[in-house]
């Protein structure tokens, strides 16, 4: 009993927002004192699918920008968080820290002083600009993420394969690789999440050339048109979810295929 | 393992690092001080942080966005540690089928601003509910939540978009929790409440502080969430950072950036005294 009620909780504080949300979508004209909405019209679906063009121009490219995050985030912190793990050196602690803290402070302070520099070597307004000021905010998850996940492994199989004849890349590639991708799955979708909801920093590197869906929610939110930002709010929440149950999926159908149970 | 080596393995990340995240802050730094101006600055070097040091609305806001992130981190880690152990003390079904509580997780903070917008405006639902129960009949007697001038807008805002990630923080370190210590001292006659605040808080208090910090500073320096919510008066810091920086005419600039870098500063202090305390606090404890 106790515990269903505190399930019926998490269901209101979390999952009732979004229905009060579809309501909003299917219902234009439902507003103050009405509790309910109380008929439907597809005006803000019909402009999603009206607007289909520039909203999934808006959409691609965030997707495009918070992928190549994961990606570069994780091409930088592959090999420094192996050493963070395992190699002890004199200063380790310090120097996570110090590599930790992109995470922590306020994101602004660098990002304003390296849009004066990206305008001077051309890299503001440009997709690179904002993949690189974006990776460079969120990287720290990804690093915490693989430090957490070599710590765990321990290099016991790969020195096995190692003795058993295995060179480098074969190493790499059959046995550490595979045994990290839960790690790399939990710091990549931490990374995701805060590339593709960033609102400010690619606002302020791509300047409006980068097509980007929060930049293109965030006028909709602020009008006083509660109807279409309820439907793409939606959308937003949809894609995301969607491309988390589609990786979960294929990540353990690949797992199954290699006879490992997860 | 050779210096020179050790050097080259972490140099995919400290390349970036310095070139990128240092290169920025200093770049914020000495444009702070009224350096490499587009525009000639009529006042001398060093004339942003003065002219902050004597202005009232600095410190305003200063101890606005203080205020804003201390309330809404604390009730967003409170709140989530509470929810993440009755989640934890759940049979098995319910709490696999409690991954609902990252649904707020996935939504970015310019989506919960508008949910709060939704609800607790004085045309929202809430104001629709507390109508039907009677308990106003305008709109204008349902409390100004969102302008009332308090922060009470933000602190909901960030309060709600925070707790999943509490939870999720607290539920990672439960998940190692062995319940039998639990058992143990229910046998021995311990109170919920002493169970609790005995054996499940010492345990999970490194994510608790973990959590605290990042939720912290996030709301101390974000943009996303005011911007939307936008109370002008008093206006949370990187509010006035932005309307100085891109509103306003070009010799604002190093007024903005100062701003920033003490911003910067006080974060940096802030990570530094908070682990100093909370590390001198665990060793008292190992003591005892």
């Amino acid at each position: 009993m106790k515990h269903a009620v505190l399930f019926g909780f998490l269901l209101l504080l979390f999952v009732f927002p979004l229905f009060v949300l579809v309501g909003y979508a299917l219902d234009p004209a439902w507003r103050y004192p009405q509790l309910f909405p109380d008929h439907i019209d597809f005006r803000s679906l019909s402009f999603l699918v009206r607007e289909a063009g520039p909203l999934s121009r808006h959409m691609g490219g965030a997707l495009l920008y918070s992928l190549s995050a994961v990606v570069t985030t994780l091409v930088m912190c592959y090999v420094p968080a192996r050493i963070l793990a395992r190699v002890p050196f004199s200063g380790r602690n310090l120097l996570e820290g110090f590599l930790l803290a992109p995470a922590l402070v306020p994101p602004m302070t660098f990002a304003m002083g390296l849009h004066f520099m990206f305008i001077k070597i051309g890299l503001a307004d440009t997709l690179p600009g904002v993949i690189l000021v974006v990776s460079m905010y969120s990287y720290p998850y990804m690093l915490r993420a693989l430090i957490a996940g070599f710590q765990a492994t321990g290099d016991d199989y790969v020195l096995c394969a190692e003795n058993l004849g295995a060179g480098r890349w074969t190493r790499l590639i059959r046995i550490e690789f595979p045994m990290l991708v839960p790690s790399i799955m939990a710091g990549g979708s931490v990374v995701f999440l805060v590339a593709f909801s960033e609102y400010f920093l690619v606002f302020l590197i791509g300047g409006g050339a980068v097509p980007s869906f929060t930049g293109y929610l965030f006028p909709l939110l602020s009008s006083s048109d509660r109807s279409l930002g309820s439907a793409l709010t939606l959308v937003f929440v949809f894609v995301p979810l969607m491309l988390f149950v589609m990786m979960e999926w294929f990540v353990g159908r690949a797992y199954r295929r290699m006879g490992l149970d997860v | 393992m050779k210096t020179q080596t050790l050097f080259l393995h972490l140099s995919p990340l400290l390349i970036p690092y310095v070139s990128l995240f240092c290169a920025g802050v200093v770049l914020a730094a000495v444009q702070s001080v009224g350096l490499w101006s587009p525009v000639p600055l009529p006042s001398g070097l060093g004339a942003a942080y003065t002219r902050l040091w004597s202005s009232p609305w600095f410190y305003e806001m200063f101890g606005f966005s203080l205020y804003v992130a201390f309330v809404s981190a604390l009730l967003a880690t409170g709140g989530g540690t509470l929810l993440a152990c009755g989640i934890w003390g759940m049979p098995a079904l319910l709490r696999r089928m409690s991954v609902i509580y990252k649904a707020t997780l996935i939504l970015p903070h310019i989506a919960i601003g508008f949910i709060v917008l939704v609800f607790c405006s004085q045309t929202g639902v809430l104001a629709s509910l507390a109508r039907l129960v009677g308990m106003i009949t305008l709109p204008v007697q349902f409390p100004n939540i969102l302008y009332g001038g308090n922060g009470f807008g933000l602190i909901l805002a960030y309060t709600y978009k925070e707790i999943p990630f509490a939870i999720l923080m607290v539920l990672g370190l439960l998940a190692g929790f062995d319940r039998r210590l639990f058992d143990c001292a229910r046998m021995l006659g311990a109170s919920r409440v002493r169970i609790f605040f005995c054996i499940l808080v010492p345990s999970i208090a490194p994510a608790m502080h973990s959590a605290f910090i990042i939720l912290f500073l996030y709301a101390f320096g974000a943009f996303d969430i005011p911007y939307l919510l936008g109370e002008s008066k008093p206006a949370m810091l990187s509010i006035e950072v932005y309307n100085l920086y891109f509103k306003r005419d070009l010799t604002n600039r190093p007024l903005a950036l100062a701003m920033l870098m003490l911003m910067f500063c006080f974060s940096v202090l802030f990570i530094m005294i908070y682990s100093r305390v909370v590390s001198s606090l665990t060793a008292r404890e190992r003591k005892l």
